[in-house]
């Protein structure tokens, strides 16, 4: 398995929703979070497309190019939390490489406490 | 006779007026190209140091999936500025099931988008815990100035109902 491991603090957030131009509140701004039962603003989900889709082009290097990402939400996870995006290619030969996918929330300890991604996959081939 | 047979359907979310709806598109078209301050932005507020975004190269594949910033549309209360079919579900919560992303080629800091969104379904289905819910999903393809595709994607958006 290949992994990175992230952590999102507010400044990150709403760094994303600026180069994203995904202003809604929900993202960093407490009061509204607060309105809507959360205790922190929440991250922006597609953002774990992106940490599945460096965590595959990092292995594979520069050769290779995403063709597919699928995956599906698990929990949601709020500013503050830690992240890690797992990949496991299934398989792989000179036309293309297969792998699953999942992101987990993580504890101090590196330990999995839910799903942020709860199943995922994707599909690479030659750049 | 069915309590839902003029309105809706048995469990209530799927009304006639939602299912009208199916097949409505919407076109958005980028100004401009993308750019390679956008690409490296992008990759800076992710944490991604691939050199190939942060020289301009391209642009991070995911990149391509977010439209807010070309919609030209008004913000909401909410803060949201991007696209959004507004249906109206009531009694419903809004959760995101997730994403199908296709590409047929790299995303190119030269490239102006044209985002072409169509409302491809809707399904009542029940939670694992027993709620109906609503499965909208719809899809965007993503194209260049001389509409030749780059990606695509299909999302689901589930209206689950409140409890009572």
């Amino acid at each position: 398995m290949i992994s990175l491991t992230r952590r999102f603090e507010l400044p990150d957030l709403i760094a994303y929703a600026g180069a994203t131009w995904d202003w809604h509140k929900l993202h960093y701004d407490p009061a509204y979070v607060a309105s809507v039962g959360l205790e922190a603003p929440v991250v922006d989900g597609q953002v774990f497309g992106a940490l599945l889709a460096e965590v595959l082009t990092d292995h594979l290097g520069p050769g290779w190019r995403l063709a597919a990402l699928d995956y599906r939400f698990g929990s949601l996870v709020l500013a503050g939390e830690t992240v890690r995006a797992e990949a496991t290619i299934t398989d792989q030969d000179a036309g293309h490489v297969r792998a699953d996918l999942r992101v987990v929330v993580i504890d101090d300890n590196g330990v999995a406490v839910r799903d942020a991604v709860s199943r995922g996959s994707a599909e690479l081939v030659p750049r | 006779m069915n309590e839902f047979a003029d309105e809706s359907s048995a469990r209530g979310l799927l009304t006639l007026a939602l299912k009208a709806r199916l097949g409505e598109r919407a076109v958005y078209t980028a100004p401009e190209e993308i750019g390679r301050a956008t690409a490296r932005y992008f990759a800076t507020a992710v944490g991604d140091e691939n050199p190939l975004y942060h020289s301009g190269k391209i642009v991070p594949p995911t990149w391509i999936f977010e439209t807010c910033q070309y919609t030209g549309l008004p913000r909401e209360d909410d803060g949201y500025c991007g696209h959004s079919w507004h249906l109206d579900v009531p009694g419903t919560r809004l959760v995101r099931g997730g994403h199908r992303y296709r590409w047929t080629r790299d995303v190119r800091p030269d490239d102006v988008i044209t985002a072409t969104w169509e409302l491809l379904d809707m399904t009542e289905r029940t939670t694992r815990t027993g709620s109906p819910m609503l499965v909208v999903t719809s899809s965007c393809r993503y194209t260049d100035a001389d509409a030749a595709p780059i990606a695509e994607q299909t999302e689901d958006l589930i209206f689950v109902r409140l409890s009572r």
